[in-house]
């Protein structure tokens, strides 16, 4: 198979063409949520969430099976987000109350699924996804749940970073503290539930934190971060997906798409941490030149 | 315009944290173009009574109006913070900050148009850091963070300014900017509330002086308040700058 079969070509077969429709809704959404995430230092409430969603995911594919997923999802999500802003309010720091709900919900998660005939192959796709099966009926759903999260984020993006920068600040100019926070968590969970059912629940994490991780490595100009984030998302949910395919089907190796992707993610943050190196280098041998 | 009545009026008003410190029987009114210094020792209710008028610290007690409104109209009162912990990392401009200014005029979804940055260049040239408006803010010198938050506060074009402790830390070339837009904002008809224990601060740029010691102790005229009864009163046992030196007010007993 030549590299423009598996880039351009096998994204005419149905399932590879939704696959990437919902992957590059998502990673574009979550790399413009990753970045706000990124500017509050809010990455371990993400992984919270992350684990939040599990029940949820787990009680909704009991009760409906898999048109019970993304509802089930959502719900559990939100609750966490819910949960996890009024811990953090009411004065229990962050981690803490991020391990609590993680390993309170995560627990829940587990023995709901236990329950069912076949543990461990629904345990696998719940955590790790399922992108290559995304059925015609359930891309919908899960571009709409990535495009409320882009509403609620682009509707509070001044004051969000506003409040990353300075928190006092926004509330001395009048902004809710409580608002914007439960609006980006809101945001954060919403991207985890589009993610859960497609790239599993623990990879979407990477998704929302290695875009604006990445981008921070590469301007430190606030309105370029989220382009910069965004073509990182793209571009890797793309390359993920044909490497994935082109190992698949041209060499007979058999990579799981989703950890495929997420590897190919933070294959992409390593070679902007190594240009990074090399600028910062490059710039101090110039500095002491000068001298 | 503003000049028909008094800009901020408090009667009887206090201040109070659920549950911690307060300031209490409060009478002030400030005109427009009028300077406040706030004087009183730490712990005396300074950053209460500003947090009190910006809304984030409750009045409990009497009344508090700002334009004639019990709560202050969008974008009406600017806040300069005592000493914002702000990251230097943070990937964020100087005239992206002092944007900021005018996100409470702008609401959620309108984004800055062609006025907003020319309220903005204007509120930088003001505080004389024209030239620094695209240099990451966490580069910039101490003194010159004060001046560019002092910039946000004035790009939301207030009609009262609050200034918590504003000379804290800076050196004299700082200091004498920050006098110098005082008295330019003054000219405007911008009034101003600037709390300080920096006593001759209060005699270079303000007229009247509100002294505070948890409740009010006098209020009025500088020379007129400032008077050693009332400076002891304030003060007693209490370190005072006069003259960059230090005094120590001795108590009544003159101990």
């Amino acid at each position: 198979m030549s590299p423009g079969d598996a880039l351009f070509a096998a994204f005419a077969l149905p399932f590879m063409g939704r696959a990437l429709l919902v992957l590059l809704v998502l990673s574009v959404v979550a790399a413009v949520v990753g970045v706000l995430v990124n500017l509050r230092g809010l990455e371990f409430v993400s992984d919270g969430l992350t684990h939040a969603v599990f029940p949820g995911l787990a009680i909704g594919l009991a009760v409906g099976g898999t048109a019970g997923l993304v509802p089930g999802a959502a719900i559990a999500a939100l609750a966490g987000a819910v949960l996890l802003t009024l811990f953090v309010r009411a004065g229990v720091t962050s981690d803490a109350a991020v391990a609590v709900v993680l390993t309170a919900t995560f627990s829940v998660g587990v023995i709901v699924v236990s329950r069912s005939d076949d543990y461990a192959g629904e345990l696998e796709a719940l955590l790790f996804g399922r992108v290559l099966t995304i059925a015609p009926g359930d891309v919908v759903p899960l571009v709409v749940v990535a495009l409320a999260a882009a509403a609620l984020v682009a509707a509070t993006m001044k004051q969000q970073v506003f409040r990353a920068f300075d928190p006092q600040g926004s509330r001395a100019a009048g902004d809710r503290g409580l608002v914007l926070d439960l609006v980006l968590n809101g945001a954060i969970a919403l991207v985890v539930v589009a993610g859960a059912s497609t790239v599993g629940t623990l990879l979407v994490l990477a998704l929302l934190i290695v875009p604006g991780a990445a981008a921070r490595l590469a301007s430190e100009r606030l309105w370029r971060l989220f382009p910069v984030a965004v073509a990182v998302g793209a571009v890797s949910a793309w390359l993920g997906l044909a490497l994935g395919f082109a190992a698949s089907v041209g060499a007979g190796v058999d990579l799981p798409a989703g950890a495929t992707v997420v590897a190919v993610f933070v294959a992409v943050y390593a070679l902007m941490l190594v240009g990074r190196l090399v600028r910062d280098r490059a710039a101090r041998a110039a500095a002491a030149g000068e001298r | 315009m503003s000049d028909v009545g008094p800009v901020l009026v408090l009667k009887g008003a206090a201040f109070r944290h659920p549950g911690g410190a307060g300031v209490t029987e409060l009478r002030l009114s400030v005109r427009p173009g009028e300077a406040v210094a706030v004087i009183g020792p730490n712990g005396a209710g300074k950053s209460t009574l500003l947090r009190g008028i910006l809304g984030l610290v409750p009045l409990v007690d009497g009344e508090l109006r700002v334009a004639g409104a019990s709560h202050a109209p969008d974008g009406m009162v600017g806040f300069l913070p005592q000493s914002a912990e702000l990251d230097p990392d943070f990937p964020i401009s100087l005239e992206q900050v002092v944007m900021q200014g005018r996100y409470r005029r702008l609401g959620l979804l309108r984004w800055p148009g062609r006025h907003d940055r020319q309220v903005v260049r204007a509120a930088l040239e003001t505080v004389g850091l024209a030239d620094r408006a695209r240099r990451r803010f966490g580069e910039l010198s101490g003194g010159q963070r004060q001046r560019g938050l002092l910039a946000r506060a004035l790009a939301s074009e207030p009609a009262l300014l609050l200034l918590d402790e504003p000379f804290n830390g800076l050196d004299q070339a700082n200091r004498d900017a920050l006098l110098d837009t005082i008295r330019t904002l003054k000219s405007r008809g911008v009034a101003i509330l600037v709390s300080t224990h920096d006593l001759e601060l209060a005699r270079e740029v303000c007229d009247t002086v509100l002294l505070i010691n948890e409740s009010q102790v006098g209020c009025g005229p500088v020379d007129d308040v400032l008077t050693l009864e009332n400076v002891q009163e304030c003060f007693e046992g209490v370190g005072v700058e006069i003259d960059e030196h230090t005094v120590v007010v001795p108590d009544h007993e003159g101990h």
